[in-house]
């Protein structure tokens, strides 16, 4: 007889399915547990290139309350039901909303999304897993709080709690994202409910204005990890500055990638450029308003010629820097004066600000990115190609300029082997650079699938060969890049793993724990 | 009126004696109630038009798409249109917004 489920966790019997379905019923609602093919569709389309079905989910349970949440752990400890937990699930190229493994029930926190604080003395919020950027932008301009968000760039459909916890970046200031966070609520396997550093004391006031607490620092646990179930999040909030200068610098030639980084360096570290400046390729930006198509024709990447010819009818450098100033006016005078000064030393940038560019799709999307306005703009990546197909491969470089040249020669080269274009941008952090490759290919062509496969799966051997880690990672490619940190770390992941959840019912598979 | 806080001083104890386990009460925060969408232009706005009035997606206001398609799409996602659940737009929402989109110009 067919199953009535889409699909079934590994090793769980159907029977057994069906009673943990029956309570999982009985703790939410009919209406909240969903099984049919029709109800999950919305969570098998996924971006990577492997067959959906190697990611369909069996059911999807939607919680709204930590007390819900403790009773579902408490079933699937009793029938070793696997959960793979999302708060907004976009996460988009890393996997979306669907599991890591075939047949794990989805439990989808979007529903639980109350904005429980949001101090503007100190700066801070409080929200549960579902909260939107958009649902927290709205509420801060209603209570003209005077607070600005860190967003990437899905910005308006995806979260602070799923975004931070899977360790994503932003492009204000505050664009590291869990460097802002401060206390979360995690409910443990055993249906315990752990608040983090000063949040384990009753009555303290201080949860979300002190980090670490006392004693081990444990956040970091829950980053990236299937130790916990976050069920609140706090962080930390940038005050509207009095004044902001969005600018765009333009280098020609791909090597300048090298004076590009040794000039930014200085000013980012110094604290004269506060954000996490961007330096985007030109075929990152050119989606924006290029078609591939009216450039190039049949297979193989898109030749250096196409290239400069999209970037003289787009207006775009080869590189694109995108960088901004916070403060008073006064402030921002002054080093607005450090960098014109830095960049216009070697006569090769072209500096562009908002006086020459508020026209342009590329520049003022991007300025909402630097000051938290929202934009989906970037998803025009997707119609490069067309047809669906993305991967972020996203290594960690040092923010040394021979060392991206050397990074983005190698990515260009393995990609070209694979017909695949350089869709590539660097995005400066405090000392490193997350290196954030677009692997964009036609999902609904079965060769293109074979050889973004193959291409990724390249791109990570020849990267971590040259002691080039990953960040982060797309479902996929979980183990192949736990891996290449090695065993000892594998080891203490797989040991608290045992410890925390001994029958393994957390998101088996994420960063290649079980 | 003496009774009423009686009523009202037992069930706080209830509650709080429920959230015992925890050693903090919920009763901390004054949060808001959750989200719910107003209406189909809400959602509109602060969802599809970001992509489909920036020249990522088509138009499709104006164009009387089906109603039923729109939904379809929406809760399938098509090439770089995500997907977006129930749990992000319920039935009920999506339906009104799918009203909203393939209604004519001059009812928007
Ligand atoms: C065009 C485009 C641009 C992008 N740009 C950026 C960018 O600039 N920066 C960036 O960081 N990302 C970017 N992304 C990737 C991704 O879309 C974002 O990181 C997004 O914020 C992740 O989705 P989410 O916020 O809905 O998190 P979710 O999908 O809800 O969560 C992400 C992961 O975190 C874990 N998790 C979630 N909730 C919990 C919980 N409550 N408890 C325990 N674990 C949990 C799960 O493993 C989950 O898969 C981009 C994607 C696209 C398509
Ligand atoms: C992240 C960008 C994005 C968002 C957000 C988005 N869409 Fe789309 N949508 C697209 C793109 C791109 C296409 C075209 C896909 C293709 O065929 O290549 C599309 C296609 C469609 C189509 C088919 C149009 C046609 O001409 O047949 C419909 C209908 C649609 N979207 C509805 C919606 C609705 C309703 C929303 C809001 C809930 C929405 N979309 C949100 C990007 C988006």
């Amino acid at each position: 007889m067919a199953s009535k489920y889409i699909a079934l966790p590994k090793g769980v019997s159907e029977k057994d399915f069906d009673a943990a379905i029956v309570k999982f019923r009985e703790i939410l609602g009919n209406d909240s547990v969903l099984t049919s093919a029709e109800q999950l569709a919305p969570y098998t389309k996924t971006m990577m290139p492997v067959s959906d079905a190697e990611h369909t989910l069996s059911a999807a349970l939607l919680a709204t309350t930590v007390e819900q949440i403790q009773k579902i752990v408490a079933v699937c400890n009793q029938y070793k039901v696997p959960i793979w937990t999302i708060s907004t699930g976009k996460n988009l190229g890393y996997g979306s909303a669907a599991p890591a493994e075939r047949g794990q029930v989805v439990l989808d926190l979007k529903r639980m999304n109350r904005i429980l604080e949001v101090d503007k003395d100190l700066a801070f919020a409080l929200v549960e897993p579902g909260v939107t950027y958009q649902q927290l932008y709205d509420y801060i301009k209603e209570h003209k709080l005077g607070l600005w968000l860190s967003m990437p760039a899905p910005t308006a459909i995806a979260g602070p709690v799923g975004n931070t916890l899977d360790r994503g970046v932003g492009y204000t200031p505050y664009g590291e994202q869990f460097l802002f966070a401060c206390g979360m609520e995690v409910v443990l396997a055993n249906g315990e409910v752990l608040r983090t550093g000063m949040g384990s004391m009753p009555n303290s006031n201080t949860w979300q204005v002190f980090k670490w607490g006392y004693g081990p620092y444990l956040d970091g646990i829950f980053t990236q990890s299937n130790y916990g179930i976050v069920t609140k999040f706090g962080f930390w909030l940038m005050p509207a500055p009095p004044a902001f200068k969005p600018f765009a610098i333009q280098y020609q030639h791909e090597e300048d990638i090298v004076e590009i980084v040794e000039t930014i360096r200085p000013l980012r570290i110094s604290g004269v450029i506060p954000n996490a400046v961007v330096i985007a390729h030109a075929l990152y930006e050119a989606p924006v308003t290029a078609k591939r198509s009216d450039y190039v024709s049949g297979p193989g990447s898109i030749p250096d010629e196409a290239v400069h010819r999209i970037m003289k009818d787009h207006k775009l450098g080869i590189w694109n820097v995108y960088a901004a100033l916070y403060g008073t006016q006064e402030q921002i005078d002054v080093n607005w004066k450090i960098v014109m000064e830095a960049f216009l030393r070697s006569g090769k940038a072209k500096i562009l600000t908002e006086e020459e560019v508020a026209e342009d799709a590329a520049f003022t999307y991007r300025a909402k990115l630097m000051c938290g306005e929202m934009t989906l703009t970037e998803f025009s990546l997707y119609n490069w190609r067309g047809g669906g197909g993305s991967m972020w491969f996203a290594p960690v470089s040092q923010a040394r300029g021979s060392e991206t040249l050397k990074q983005m020669a190698l990515t260009k080269q393995i990609l070209a082997k694979y017909g695949l274009d350089y869709s590539g941008e660097f995005i400066v952090g405090m000392r490193d650079m997350h290196h954030i490759v677009d692997v964009l290919y036609d999902k609904t062509d079965p060769e293109q699938v074979k050889a973004a496969y193959q291409c990724f799966d390249e791109l990570l051997t020849e990267f971590s060969a040259r002691g080039y880690g990953t960040y982060r990672v797309n479902t996929a490619f979980m183990d192949k890049v736990a891996e290449t940190y090695g065993p000892v770390q594998r080891n203490i992941h797989k040991t608290l793993k045992k410890a925390l959840d001994p029958n393994g019912i957390l998101a088996p598979g994420k960063s290649g724990i079980r | 009126m003496k009774r009423l806080k009686l009523k009202a001083s037992a069930f706080f104890f209830i509650s709080a004696a429920m959230l015992m386990n925890n050693a903090w009460s919920e009763q901390e925060y004054k949060p808001d109630a959750g989200f719910v969408w107003k209406d189909g232009a809400e959602i509109y706005a602060k969802v599809c038009a970001y992509c489909h009035e920036a020249n990522v997606g088509p138009k499709i206001l104006n164009r009387e798409l089906p109603v039923a398609y729109i939904r379809a799409i929406v809760r399938s996602g098509i090439l770089a249109m995500p997907a977006f659940r129930s749990s992000e737009i319920d039935d009920e929402s999506l339906a009104k917004l799918a009203n909203f989109i393939s209604q004519k110009a001059s009812q928007h």
